[in-house]
């Protein structure tokens, strides 16, 4: 056991399996007390199961650190609440709060129920909300913290479940704001972007979904074959979450890191590319014309449309 | 009156005032017939009223288009689907969305009450879902749409509404998945990111709290002259309306500033310096590779808000 993280108390979303299981123990590792977060559900979101936090943290206490296990709803704000107390009436304080709880429904927007948006967006940007509300006050008052949430590469576009895109997409921005508003403090907040084998990326199920996407041209043919040569466990990367999570990080803010067994990488913010500006009070408001000439010409150059309208298919 | 947008049908949510109704006249000036939508509440949510909707609908028909007021919650799921097929019910079908209503309750992160983020994103987020979904069924099935979101610069980082900024960022990876799903079908969708004088971003109030960041010190004065000398939404509210035209049917999953003073195009965000090795033959990453790979994979960076002593008492 190294000692990077001793002393430290942490709270692990998602703590039972897969990433958020690699990060607890990971945590552990470094020394740190975790509570282990995870209401034990399918990927659906459907089910309540003890197990998976229990086991978490048996296998933490193993490593030397104190362990309980939470087994709230993250998208409760109650639970959340509870979880954060649980960490501060156990361990002392709360230092490290790993966000990684998550589920999927995919479905297009056509086909989507009203229940799978919001249970989606729910357990994944609520939840997220959630915890870090319940941990700012007490972060800020003893002016130190460390939030890392997960986002997703979904959060740039690609088709079939929006309501997990979207989430991400706030869990994005919530990093951003949360980082501003609370840096000062000495809180930091990033997140990761992870690509890994957990049950949700690559069970028989999801394997099914994608060969179905490839046959009908939404997915690269190759796309199969790149994912089983770079999903590694999450226990690959799950050390960089901990790095993040420890004092050599304390002027990393408000980023957003790609993580998996094979690559990392920077997520870079979304920028203005291309800018025409005027003095609108002599030029009075956009003309129609000007702008067919302006988007080509200034704004879109090198754009791709990423999904062009096709014929429709002969029935 | 121009012709581009004739015979072509409308919903507009928030048009009953600031730049939902600046872009539902810029639709109507363009030929469309309009479903003007406005709850009529305050910035905050609050209260509602027949009024603004009915103006804007009155507006619109003295252009010469048809036009129809509506008055539901676009965070109601229900209510939504209501005005989509109000859309249909009244002028034949539906040809273009564009989703503009908004609220805001700001507030810092360790004080913000449940209620103040699930009204913020019930609004913004989920508004634009229920709208876009009950209007993509039927743009599917037509094989043709428009659909123009509404975010905020917030969308990358903001202080003082983690709320407000967490929905755009949602609306933004909304704008883009929606686009690559109904892209193929001959709809497109995309994004403003609009810098208007509204109520919302120039009230008497909104005013009071861009002066105090001022004098905290998270603004420059600089930066307070730009947020405050804006043109009205007018000016830019022919940007939305050619993203709703024939000419852009090949802009599509696009994020653009627009502002009287300036039109710009936002680029998603993009992985960069990526390090790359075999897992199988290295094994897990390291806390040593880990330390050494982060300099690297932030080069320029410089921190948003670095850590501050804390101030005496």
């Amino acid at each position: 056991m190294a000692d990077r993280l001793k002393g430290r108390n942490a709270v692990v979303t998602g703590g039972g399996r897969g990433i958020g299981k690699a990060v607890a123990l990971a945590l552990a590792e470094e020394g740190a007390n975790v509570v282990v977060c995870d209401i034990g559900g399918a990927v659906d979101g459907s089910g309540v199961d003890k197990t998976p936090a229990d086991e978490v943290v048996e296998e933490c206490k193993k490593l030397g650190v104190k362990a309980i296990a939470q087994c709230g709803d993250v998208s409760k704000f109650a639970d959340a609440e509870a979880a954060v107390k649980a960490c501060v009436d156990n361990f002392g304080r709360i230092d490290i709060v790993c966000n990684i709880a998550g589920i999927d429904r995919p479905k297009m927007i056509w086909n989507m129920s009203e229940e799978e948006w919001d249970q989606v967006v729910a357990v994944h940007l609520k939840g997220t909300f959630n915890f870090i509300r319940n941990a700012a006050p007490l972060m800020r008052e003893q002016r130190y913290g460390r939030i890392i949430n997960t986002v997703s590469e979904a959060f740039t576009g690609g088709p079939s479940h929006l309501n997990y895109a979207a989430a991400k997409g706030g869990i994005a921005t919530l990093t951003y704001g949360a980082a501003r508003e609370l840096g000062r403090y000495g809180v930091t907040c990033n997140a990761i972007c992870p690509r890994a084998w957990t049950r949700m990326t690559a069970d028989d199920k999801v394997i099914e979904g994608i060969k179905k996407r490839i046959a009908a041209g939404l997915m690269p043919a190759d796309q199969l074959d790149r994912m089983m040569n770079e999903l590694a466990d999450p226990s690959y990367f799950a050390a960089f979450v901990a790095y993040l999570a420890s004092d050599e990080a304390a002027n990393v803010n408000g980023q957003i890191f790609f993580v998996s067994g094979t690559e990392l990488g920077h997520w870079t913010q979304p920028v203005v590319e291309n800018k025409v500006t005027r003095d609108w009070k002599k030029e009075g408001p956009w003309r129609f014309d000007e702008l067919v000439k302006l988007v080509p010409e200034k704004l879109l150059v090198g754009y791709v449309n990423p999904a062009p309208p096709q014929p429709e298919e002969k029935k | 009156m121009a012709d581009r947008l004739k015979g072509k049908n409308a919903v507009v949510t928030g048009a009953g005032s600031g730049i939902g109704k600046a872009v539902a006249l810029a639709l109507a000036a363009e030929g469309a017939n309009v479903v003007a939508c406005d709850l009529g509440g305050s910035t905050d949510g609050k209260g509602a009223s027949a009024e603004p909707a009915n103006e804007t609908a009155e507006e619109c028909k003295k252009l010469g288009v048809q036009a129809v007021p509506a008055f539901g919650d676009v965070s109601d799921f229900k209510a939504a689907e209501g005005m989509i097929q109000a859309c249909v019910d009244n002028f034949g079908r539906i040809d273009i969305l564009c989703n503009v209503a908004g609220i805001d309750r700001a507030r810092m992160i360790w004080n913000m009450s449940e209620e103040e983020w699930d009204q913020v994103i019930a609004v913004h987020l989920k508004g634009t879902f229920n709208m876009s979904k009950h209007a993509c069924v039927k743009m599917r099935q037509q094989r043709y749409g428009r659909i123009v979101n509404t975010i905020s610069e917030a969308w990358v980082g903001t202080v003082g509404h983690v709320n407000y900024g967490a929905a755009k960022g949602g609306i933004a990876s909304l704008t883009y998945a929606i686009a690559w799903e109904m892209g193929r079908y001959g709809v497109t969708c995309n994004a403003i990111c609009p810098r208007a004088a509204t109520r919302m971003t120039m009230g008497p109030e909104v005013l009071e709290g861009y002066k105090k960041r001022v004098e905290s010190g998270l603004w420059s004065q600089e930066r307070y002259e730009e947020v405050t000398h804006v043109a009205t939404p007018d000016y830019l509210a022919v940007i939305p309306a050619f993203l709703c035209s024939d000419e852009a049917a090949h802009i599509n999953g696009c994020i653009f500033g627009a502002a009287g003073a300036f039109f710009s195009y936002w680029a998603p965000a993009h992985e960069s310096v990526i390090f790359g090795r075999d897992w199988d033959k290295y094994g897990p990453w390291t806390w040593e590779e880990v330390a050494k790979c982060v300099p690297t994979l932030l080069k320029g960076y410089v921190n948003p808000a670095p850590p501050e002593e804390e101030k005496k008492k």
